[in-house]
């Protein structure tokens, strides 16, 4: 439902979206029967196709030719699903979008070649354009999206860690990818630079509040509306930015540290959450997430006015709101 | 160039390489990137050879380095295993990989050898799955999936800076390396895929280990065989033959068993 709701605020963009859609299909492609079923699989479990959204939407700043900005909206969403399948096999993950992740229908095996053959598609298709900014500036957005992940694996169950640690954390993880989606379709549509550079921030702003956001949601939302248990998150050993603001309570801070690295059962899984539920920790969450949906919203006032304009600030708006 | 200077420049290059890899996390938690040196040698050939070799080209021979290290490092990704920081890290160091292979060629505007990279990276992986498919392999799938996993970007490398002469070449020794690994694995009781496929495809799995064996000698006839043909160094040719692929002939090994 949130997913429909969400895409009614880009329908503007419904025929250039369909069009990603084939391309994306024919994209996944491939000479091996496993690794087309396998692509295909992770292809219509779907999704929100945020960063192709963001593309064309910074693209409408500057000289908007649809063919042209599917070379860089189409790679995007490519490299987020090669990400996608890499991540279930990290986190052993059997479900995702409500459907087995390609580990669990196939092997870990499977899931690795599967994320490499989707990655190596997307920088065949993206170096269809030579523009050297545009490899630069994606390139490094990669190789910082691992760095976040690799942090995040070193920083598990570590209840000490400052919420500078978190945030720069969920820059990598998150925010850069959405950042450098608007910053490529800004740059590949030949917007000036003050404007490129204002799109980039406003990528990172709306990604660091939807990480924010996606976090808090593990702790509110119910066990069906996020499709895997309330609190995951925390099982897993992520410590997110509730349970940061929840440990400056000593008694709260004292209880999860027995429990944090623990095999928790179920009762005591939802002895955590209601924990951070009940203290102020999400109302403070709530406050980080929306001042940087604030700084995006900033950024848009600087912006053209426009459609693209208005649609961008919807989906922020959309985004601090959303429920699951 | 003798053994010592050739020994040195791949160690230099080895060096160069991991260093381009470096990453605490990845290093403590992680076997670290697999720099192979016969493919450092392979890579480093037209330069050994006396070929124009500029800081460029060695770069670019650098990157290809590191797209080995990247597959390989997800090829040591394990089933069925209890989530490990170890397993978690290796996914993400092939990842990593991928991304400083993808800007060092960014950096030099090297747009072209990038996007022939990622269609080599295609052709492996496909292959690479294949050996997945429950489909019975005939043979010469077997040996079509092992060509392409050990030589593709190798040729990709040596087709854009036009070394094609070393294809030649190359090719039976990468493979010979690989197939003798697949004979230690075999010996030592370790299943890998291409052994797998190879029982499956040969009418008794015993005759993996002779089939293994008949085609290291057809391999190493086929490299004698192209470097009778080609004018390079005399040392360089022994350096090969000793020391990439040292051979033993199925005769002198069976007589030797008898």
């Amino acid at each position: 439902m949130e997913k429909v709701k969400l895409k009614l605020l880009y329908s503007d963009l419904r025929p250039e979206l369909e069009m990603i859609e084939k391309e994306l299909e024919v994209a996944v492609g491939s000479n091996s029967l496993l690794l087309n079923e396998a692509s295909l699989h992770l292809l219509q479990a779907g999704g929100k196709r945020i960063r192709p959204v963001f593309v064309l939407l910074a693209g409408k700043f500057g000289d908007y030719n649809v063919e042209v900005m599917k070379q860089v909206a189409v790679p995007l969403e490519l490299i987020h699903m090669a990400s996608l399948v890499h991540d279930d096999v990290i986190d052993d993950s059997e479900m995702r979008r409500g459907q087995a992740t390609v580990k669990a229908q196939w092997n870990n095996s499977v899931a690795m070649y599967t994320g490499d053959f989707i990655l190596a598609r997307a920088l065949e298709y993206i170096t269809v354009i030579e523009n050297p900014k545009i490899h630069n500036i994606l390139s490094k957005t990669m190789i910082e999206v691992c760095r976040g992940e690799i942090i995040q694996i070193e920083d598990k169950f570590k209840l000490d860690q400052t919420v500078r640690d978190y945030l720069r954390r969920i820059k990598r993880k998150t925010a850069l990818l959405i950042s450098s989606s608007c910053e490529l379709g800004a740059t590949v549509s030949g917007t000036d630079d003050e404007t490129a550079a204002r799109l980039r921030r406003f990528g990172y702003f709306i990604g660091m509040s939807f990480q924010i956001t996606d976090d808090i949601l593990d702790f509110t939302s119910s066990d069906e509306e996020l499709g895997k248990p309330a609190g995951s998150d925390f099982i897993q050993g992520n410590i997110t930015l509730p349970v940061l603001f929840a440990r400056k309570d000593p008694v709260i801070y004292s209880r999860l540290k027995d429990m944090v690295g623990k095999d928790m059962t179920d009762s005591e899984r939802m002895e955590v959450v209601e924990m951070i539920r009940n203290s102020s920790a999400l109302k403070e969450a709530k406050a980080v997430s929306d001042l940087y949906l604030d700084k995006a919203l900033q950024e848009l006032v600087h912006l053209p006015k426009g459609n693209a304009n208005k649609t961008m600030r919807k989906i922020a708006l959309f985004i601090g709101k959303r429920k699951f | 160039m003798n053994d010592l200077q050739i020994h040195s420049k791949i160690t230099s290059m080895e060096i160069d390489v991991l260093q381009a890899l470096h990453q605490r996390t990845l290093e403590k938690y992680t076997s670290g990137p697999s720099i192979d040196r016969a493919r450092l040698f392979f890579l480093l050939l037209p330069f050994f050879d006396g070929k124009k070799w500029s800081d460029d080209v060695e770069d670019s021979a650098k990157t290809v380095a590191i797209v080995y290290a990247a597959l390989h490092a997800h090829d040591q990704v394990e089933e069925d295993t209890p989530i490990s920081k170890s397993q978690q890290l290796t996914v993400l160091a092939g990842d990593f990989y991928s991304g400083i292979y993808y800007q060092m060629l960014s950096n030099t505007n090297n747009v072209k050898l990038i996007q022939l990279l990622a269609s080599g990276i295609i052709g492996v992986s496909e292959k690479k799955a294949s050996l997945y498919e429950k489909t019975v392999m005939p043979i010469s799938g077997v040996e079509a999936a092992a060509e392409v996993i050990e030589t593709e970007l190798l040729n990709i490398f040596y087709d854009y800076y036009g070394f094609t002469q070393y294809n030649s070449i190359a090719k039976p020794a990468l493979e010979y390396v690989y197939f003798s690994n697949q004979l230690d694995a075999y010996r030592n009781g370790v299943e890998t895929n291409i052994l797998r496929k190879l029982n499956l495809a040969l009418p008794l799995p015993l005759y993996s280990e002779r089939w293994l064996l008949d085609k290291l000698d057809g391999l190493h006839s086929e490299l004698t065989k192209a470097l009778d043909g080609h004018s390079m160094d005399f040392n360089l040719k022994n350096f090969m033959l000793h020391q990439i692929t040292p051979h033993q002939h199925l005769a002198e090994q069976l007589t030797r068993e008898g």
